[in-house]
């Protein structure tokens, strides 16, 4: 068979031609693809486990912030009631005070009426005994021997002051 | 896009057809025509039956009577012919014309000599300063210019045939032809054939993809090529990351180099031997002499750089004492083994490719036969089935292209890997036992 013959040409510069590109290749092409290659690689398996890490991260970083979230949601809810219960207390305070200032307010008033009153009943006994002074000392200087011109002379003045005020 | 592509392909494929069709119709109709022919052309491809006429050369008689048999049809032949080395390059439609090609030689008992392919062309002799050459017949004549008949009265193959030959003792007639002589056998034949230079085109198409790739990955650090580069980059990663790593681990920056070379190399070749015209169409990797030379190559790399445990499981390995000593069984059958290993390597590469050129050259040729045996509307019908089934073929042999190089490079590096064993149970066993 034909197919079968070694031919020497053939194999001589298969080897020659063989040889010279695996050379060429050996000492120009490979190290410079291999090495490309293999840092790229390198390098995506870098990025995929930074990428991987930095999701970790952030999904810590979002788990933390939502918890502190909450926290604050709570706090301020807190805060919130505090300040509620603050502000009726005020409130009731502030009633409270207030009434007792009105109270004390209406004593004095109270006081000072009583006290006007009391002067005005002074006032007023000074007045009428005066005017019973008065009148005494008219129905003394008139001739009261008489108990029924007494009387009317009293009456007689009572009906004058009466009529002065 | 896609639906363009397939309406083009058809229209392709169709006309193909017709050409074919009409083509086959051409040889029938010679075939119709040769039997008036064949009688005038015979006498003078047995020049013995007018004894005192000088003969004329064998080579231009039996190129003589090839073309006065033009239109029958010599399937093996073709089938050879096409699969085989040639001096020149075919080109398409002319059956005359070739891309001439050097050719060096070396005759016995003289110089080298260089000549261009197309002083032979058409088993022509060229004078180069004296020393005749020529494409050698195809049956071997003996003094008389008879064909030498064997046993059974058939013509006895030249072992040289389609090899050039020197002429020794031919004598040039007054017209410029040469008469009587013998073909002697060169000494050395480095001819730049078909096959070669094929094979210097794949070397040069590989060197040059690397080379870019290479000098993109020295100015772009950390950066993907695209297009072509990228095509060869994962080509490389492919095999380098799939193949080389997983199997050689730690040795794979020391051998890669040779077997992604040997890789892209047999790839480029198979794919190059698919395309019909010039830059393709030789059958490299679908030689034997190819396959040879890259499996010694394996063979080398394997057993050069082996350690000392491979040797040992070769001269002594760990079966049984009787099967190693005082007849060593297991040495003979290991050592055998180290041989068979490439030689597994260049028989599967070469066979599978020369048969997916052989199943694309017969699926062609049943055109031709059927219009020869049937006539022109027959072989119109078959051509377009024989092309539909050559392309389909072809497009397997684009596959097997790939396989048959990933293959070969899956086994070079296995073998490889088995030739760097090291103790690795002993060390494995160590930190248990510490």
């Amino acid at each position: 068979m034909d197919l079968f013959k070694i031919d020497f040409g053939l194999t001589f510069w298969m080897l020659v031609a063989f040889l010279i590109t695996l050379f060429i290749l050996w000492k120009f092409a490979w190290p410079a693809i291999l090495k490309g290659v293999d840092k790229r690689a390198d390098l995506i398996d870098k990025g995929v486990e930074y990428a991987q890490d930095a999701k970790k991260q952030l999904d810590n970083a979002q788990e933390e912030s939502k918890k502190y979230i909450a926290e604050a949601r709570h706090q301020q809810a807190e805060i919130i009631a505090d300040a509620n219960r603050m502000k009726t207390q005020i409130i009731e305070q502030a009633r409270d005070e207030a009434k007792v200032a009105a109270r004390k307010e209406m004593d004095n008033a109270k006081l000072s009426i009583e006290q006007s009153r009391k002067e005005a009943e002074q006032n007023l006994r000074d007045q009428v005994s005066q005017v019973a002074l008065d009148i005494a000392g008219r129905v003394t200087r008139g001739q009261l021997k008489d108990p029924v011109a007494q009387k009317k002379l009293v009456n007689q003045y009572l009906d004058e002051i009466e009529t002065k005020n | 896009m896609k639906k363009l592509r397939f309406i083009l392909s058809l229209v392709l494929t169709v006309t193909m057809g017709a050409m074919a069709a009409r083509a086959a119709a051409a040889p029938a109709d010679a075939s119709h025509s040769i039997p008036a022919a064949k009688p005038d052309v015979r006498p003078v491809a047995r020049p013995a039956a007018e004894d005192q006429e000088p003969v004329a050369d064998a080579k231009v008689a039996e190129m003589k009577e090839k073309e006065a048999e033009h239109g029958k049809l010599n399937i093996k032949e073709t089938i050879f012919e096409h699969l085989g080395d040639a001096y020149g390059w075919e080109v398409p439609l002319n059956h005359h014309k070739r891309i001439p090609l050097p050719i060096i030689v070396k005759v016995k008992d003289g110089g080298w000599h260089c000549f261009m392919s197309s002083r032979i062309e058409n088993g022509r002799i060229y004078d180069d300063n004296g020393v005749l050459f020529r494409v050698a017949t195809d049956n071997l004549y003996d003094e008389n210019n008879r064909k030498v008949l064997d046993d059974e009265g058939k013509a006895v193959e030249n072992p040289c045939k389609g090899k050039l030959v020197q002429i020794v003792g031919a004598h040039q007639m007054p017209d410029g032809t040469w008469e009587g002589g013998h073909e002697v056998k060169l000494a050395v034949d480095i001819s730049i054939t078909k096959n070669v230079c094929a094979l210097f085109i794949a070397c040069l198409i590989v060197i040059l993809l690397c080379l870019r790739l290479a000098a993109w990955h020295k100015k772009n650090p950390f950066k993907a090529p695209r297009k072509m580069r990228g095509a060869m980059e994962s080509l490389i990663v492919f095999i380098y990351d799939g193949v080389v790593k997983p199997t050689l681990k730690e040795k794979a920056p020391r051998f890669a180099p040779y077997l992604l070379t040997v890789f892209l190399f047999i790839f480029f070749m198979n794919l190059l031997g698919l395309i019909v015209v010039f830059p393709g169409g030789a059958n490299v990797t679908g030689n034997i002499a190819v396959t040879l030379v890259l499996a010694i190559c394996t063979f080398f790399m394997t057993n050069v750089f082996a350690t000392k445990v491979y040797w040992k499981e070769i001269l002594w390995p760990d079966v049984p004492i009787w099967l190693k000593f005082p007849l060593p069984i297991m040495q003979v059958i290991e050592i055998f083994g180290i041989f068979t290993k490439p030689a597994a390597l260049t028989v599967r590469l070469f066979a599978n490719m020369m048969g997916g050129h052989m199943i694309v050259l017969i699926l062609m040729l049943i055109i031709f036969i059927f219009a020869e045996k049937m006539g022109a509307a027959v072989a119109g019908g078959s051509a377009v089935i024989s092309i539909l089934f050559s392309v389909f073929m072809l497009m397997i042999d684009v596959l097997v292209s790939f396989i048959q190089a990933y293959v070969f490079t899956m086994l070079s590096t296995i073998f490889i890997g088995l030739a760097q064993a090291r103790h690795e149970e002993h060390h494995k066993e160590e930190p248990a036992k510490a």
